[in-house]
């Protein structure tokens, strides 16, 4: 009996790769940058050819600036290994990341509305 | 007594002739004694003179052919003495030549998989100088294969429960590898359970290591089969992937090839236990350097360690390991304390004509060459992500890359970023129909046409510089924001016009909302604010 499983994502057989994700990583407790899955990335430089290869595919593709949710999707990696990357880019300044504003700053949107519909009524 | 055969007319006159003369001195005697005597005494001289003469007679005859019946006796004695060296130096002979050349031949043929009955047949038997063994000596052999037979039968009985064993492990771990991989996908955006996960995956990946070990030791190939070519850089990550202390290994000007499906397996295995060797023999704050060049053999893998050096006689037993692996090894060879690697990596060589050496490193420590043959490599496409990893499913044509640059409106003006300047002729040349799809009606199927296959087709920009991705088969929803990009003469008008909100119609859902906010709260455009509409949130609180 095998425990029930839930529904994920199939590791496509034909594209299994030997590498493993930690070896990506790196070390498996460094620190993250606060990096959001909305966090909008943009490369400051060309790819230098000493940088890891992922490295040099997330400079390539953040030419035009990226979410992090994006670059994940692309590179088909997990978000957490992106953000271990981008935490090392931008360590050395490689890329600049554009924090999300934080939702507690803005207003509640029922309070707008609110606020709106008082407006509106005047 | 006298032997028949010897001939007798020549030995009887010499019988004769030998009596003659004591017989005739014995009688002359009696005749000079009976010539003086008289009378009655004569007659008793003669009577004794004859029977001393008889007397002597017989017994030189006799005599006489005691000498030679014993004179032959020695000769027949003589002859047989030789005749026994001679058949015991041919026994020794015959022994030697069983041991040094039957024996091997027919254990050479037993061990290639024949019974002791066929090889008695194949070599005994056909051979004519083999074919009338002594009885004992065919009963020996017999025997000896026998009993070789048997000890090989037992030897191939445990290598096959230790490599079942072992397979039974590497499947487990297989299983558990992809398993992980894909709840490392499904984890993958909460951090603490990753990098468990990821600590987890490094044990297990550990664990394979040792049982594929196992198994090449026991005499069987690598089980993991990779269907297809696989770059030389993941091919190395999948061996550093493999060992402890991977972070200390630095992979630097990896040759750009990839290596045949067949041998990517006993690859990484070869070079896992190399580096693991190089990691584990320094000290830990040392980095261990890969290289791997193009040689004129096929590609020279280095691996160089800063640890202590290799003393020479190490480097000897080191490399005797080796070279015995390669002859093939013994589990008894392995000794108390197992040191697996060298075995394994001596083994994987033989098995796939790899060449390793170890040599002194310039950086004091030992500097391990592997040299892949050329037969292993090719330069043709890997269809293995690699360094990859994403290779395929990143936007790859510049028709992507052109889109976003023009439909991302330039808003940092904090920063000249190099994407704000416009599509360049050059990057859409890979696309069929350029000039269209890089102006600002990009229609969306014309787009996913472009792009074949992809299956992340961005079709759909919203105003925010937030792709919408959508499955081809459906209408394009985000068509309502299209005649705002559709004049391509007024690009930068556009481009201005995306700046200024100015189409509060044609805006998405929710940007409303936001330019709403911004007025109320009087907040100054920022440019990061911008990217964040309200889909943008909903995606943020998936998480």
């Amino acid at each position: 009996m095998s425990p029930p499983r839930r529904e994920r994502r199939k590791a496509d057989p034909a594209v299994s790769d030997p590498e493993r994700l930690y070896v990506i990583t790196g070390a498996p407790d460094g620190e993250r940058a606060a990096l959001d899955l909305v966090t909008m990335v943009v490369a400051q430089a060309e790819p230098s050819p000493t940088v890891q290869p992922e490295q040099a595919a997330i400079l390539r593709l953040c030419k035009a600036p990226l979410s992090v949710a994006e670059i994940s999707a692309y590179l088909s990696l997990p978000f957490s290994v992106v953000t271990s990357l981008l935490t090392e880019l931008l360590a050395t300044e490689l890329i600049e990341s554009r924090a999300p504003i934080v939702r507690a700053a803005l207003p509640d949107r029922s309070l707008l509305e609110a606020v709106m519909h008082g407006l509106q009524k005047l | 007594m006298v032997r028949v055969e010897s001939p007798p007319t020549k030995r009887d006159i010499p019988v004769v002739r030998a009596a003659l003369l004591p017989v005739v001195l014995m009688a002359g005697a009696t005749a000079a004694g009976a010539v003086p005597v008289t009378g009655a005494a004569r007659a008793a001289v003669v009577v004794c003179g004859a029977v001393a003469t008889a007397v002597v007679a017989t017994l030189a005859v006799v005599l006489n052919r005691r000498r030679r019946a014993m004179r032959v006796q020695r000769a027949e004695y003589e002859r047989r003495i030789a005749a026994l060296e001679h058949r015991i130096a041919t026994y020794d002979q015959e022994t030697e030549r069983l041991s040094k050349e039957l024996l091997p031949a027919a254990i050479r043929r037993l061990r290639a998989s024949n019974s002791p009955q066929e090889v008695m047949r194949d070599i005994v038997d056909a051979d004519a100088s083999y074919r009338n063994l002594p009885k004992a000596q065919r009963a020996l052999v017999l025997q000896v294969l026998d009993i070789i037979d048997n000890e090989e039968a037992m030897r191939d009985s445990a290598q096959r429960a230790f490599v079942s064993v072992a397979r039974r492990v590497q499947a487990i771990v297989h299983r558990q590898a992809s398993e992980l991989r894909e709840m490392e996908d499904h984890h993958g955006r909460n951090p603490d359970v990753f990098d468990d996960l990821l600590r987890i995956d490094h044990g297990t990946a550990l664990i394979g290591r040792l049982a594929d070990s196992i198994a090449v030791l026991g005499g069987a190939r690598p089980s993991r089969q990779w269907p297809k070519a696989v770059p030389l850089f993941s091919v190395l990550r999948g061996a550093m992937s493999r060992i402890l202390e991977y972070q200390r290994v630095d992979l630097h000007s990896i040759a750009k090839v990839a290596i045949v499906g067949t041998a990517v397996e006993p690859l990484i295995h070869a070079c896992a236990e190399l580096l693991d060797n190089a990691t584990r023999y320094s000290p830990p704050q040392t980095r261990v350097h890969v290289t791997a060049v193009e040689v004129q053999t096929g590609i020279a893998i280095e691996i160089e360690d800063g640890g202590v050096s290799l003393s020479e006689e190490a480097r000897v037993r080191a490399e005797n390991m080796l070279a015995q692996a390669q002859a093939g090894i013994n589990m008894n060879d392995l000794g108390e304390s197992p040191r697996l690697g060298m075995a394994v990596v001596g083994r994987l060589a033989r098995m796939y004509q790899l060449q390793v050496s170890l040599r002194q490193s310039a950086y004091g420590g030992v500097r391990a060459v592997l040299i892949v043959p050329r037969d292993m490599i090719t330069t043709g496409p890997a269809p293995g992500i690699a360094h990859g990893i994403g290779a395929t499913s990143r936007p790859q044509s510049s028709l992507d890359m052109s889109q976003m640059q023009h439909v991302v409106p330039p808003r940092g003006k904090h920063k000249a970023r190099p994407a704000a300047t416009g599509p360049v002729p050059s990057l859409a040349t890979p696309v069929p129909a350029p000039a269209p799809a890089a102006s600002a009606a990009r229609p969306a199927p014309a787009a996913s046409a472009a792009m074949g296959d992809d299956e992340i087709v961005v079709t759909e920009w919203t105003e925010g510089g937030l792709p919408q991705r959508r499955s081809r088969g459906r209408a394009p929803l985000g068509s309502h924001n299209l005649p705002q990009q559709s004049a391509p003469a007024a690009e930068p008008a556009a481009r201005n016009g995306h700046n200024g909100h100015g189409g509060g119609a044609t805006a998405p859902p929710g940007l409303w909302l936001e330019a709403f906010t911004q007025a109320v709260n009087g907040v100054p455009k920022d440019p990061g604010n911008d990217t964040d509409s309200d889909d943008a949130w909903d995606k943020g609180d998936e998480k």
